[in-house]
């Protein structure tokens, strides 16, 4: 994850426990894994936002799954991370300084297998204190990402595949 | 096939066996060659607690020193395995033996279990 930290400030939020979960649902098999050590940074001051992921922390229920996921279609030895960088679009908004919920709407780009997609979804923030907490859904299709699956097993993985992100970000101390 | 359990990673046995610090210093220097060496593979890791935290959930996760200001490397706990403790005080040199998935800020190594 690229961030500057030599330029990080106390309106910088971070975590590196974030939740990123994914879905893949057919009426022949549903697929889901989570990974519990995204990081994500938030500037409250600009919007900006970028979250990270290692593909291979991801865990699924059923080893083989997991072992296609990773050889096969996400490749994760030669792409080891997914990454989003982008912008909370409305945060003007947002009043960090008092505490409340917000809907809003994140715009980025999402790289996944190595392609970067331009994408814009619906998010939520949640100011409690000093925590503030983000939840966002994307949807993708994996052969946006170039992901290529064999037309055999095409039927039991999703043609939209969701992504379900839950940080609990706290401000960045040194 | 298809039920293929996980790997036991109690009964595995170690690929790699590094100090928090080597771990660190490999990928901060050369990340590519880091992950070709040791994606994927069952690490051995020793280093003294940093910080221990639990997420909602009840997944443990055990920060290595790693001689860093910010960054460790970070072990988290597996799901899969009995572990005799979850408690690690801050400065114990411990071990954990885990998969290394690769650094984002620090080195992340999954599924660990505590080596004596």
């Amino acid at each position: 994850m690229t961030i500057g930290l030599s330029e990080v400030q106390a309106q910088k939020y971070f975590t590196r426990e974030g939740k990123i979960s994914f879905y893949s649902d057919t009426p022949i098999e549903k697929i889901e894994a989570h990974n519990q050590k995204a990081t994500c940074v938030l500037d409250v001051a600009s919007g900006r936002m970028e979250f990270a992921v290692l593909v291979k922390a991801f865990q699924f229920e059923k080893a083989l799954m997991q072992e296609h996921f990773n050889e096969n279609y996400m490749e994760s030895g030669e792409f080891p991370k997914s990454v989003f960088k982008g912008q909370i679009a409305d945060v003007d908004g947002i009043d960090f300084s008092k505490d409340g919920t917000y809907d809003v709407t994140v715009e980025g780009e999402l790289t996944i297998h190595g392609i970067a997609q331009t994408v814009s979804t619906p998010g939520q923030i949640t100011v409690a204190g000093d925590t503030i907490s983000a939840t966002a859904k994307f949807e993708t299709k994996p052969e946006n990402h170039g992901i290529k699956i064999p037309s055999v097993v095409r039927k039991n993985i999703a043609e939209v595949v969701q992504i379900d992100v839950n940080v609990a970000l706290e401000p960045f101390k040194k | 096939m298809y039920y293929k359990p996980h790997q036991n990673i109690k009964t595995s046995k170690a690929d790699v066996n590094l100090s928090a610090m080597e771990v660190f210093q490999a990928f901060e220097s050369d990340e590519s060659t880091a992950n070709e060496q040791y994606l994927d593979k069952i690490m051995a890791v020793s280093g003294k607690v940093r910080d221990v935290s639990k997420n909602e959930e009840g997944i443990v996760s055990v920060t290595l020193d790693a001689g860093q200001d910010m960054f460790g490397v970070i072990c988290q706990l597996d799901q899969l395995s009995k572990h005799p403790r979850e408690d690690f005080p801050i400065g114990e040199e411990v071990s954990f033996k885990g998969v290394c998935t690769g650094m984002l800020m620090d080195v992340v190594l999954v599924r660990c279990v505590e080596m004596n």
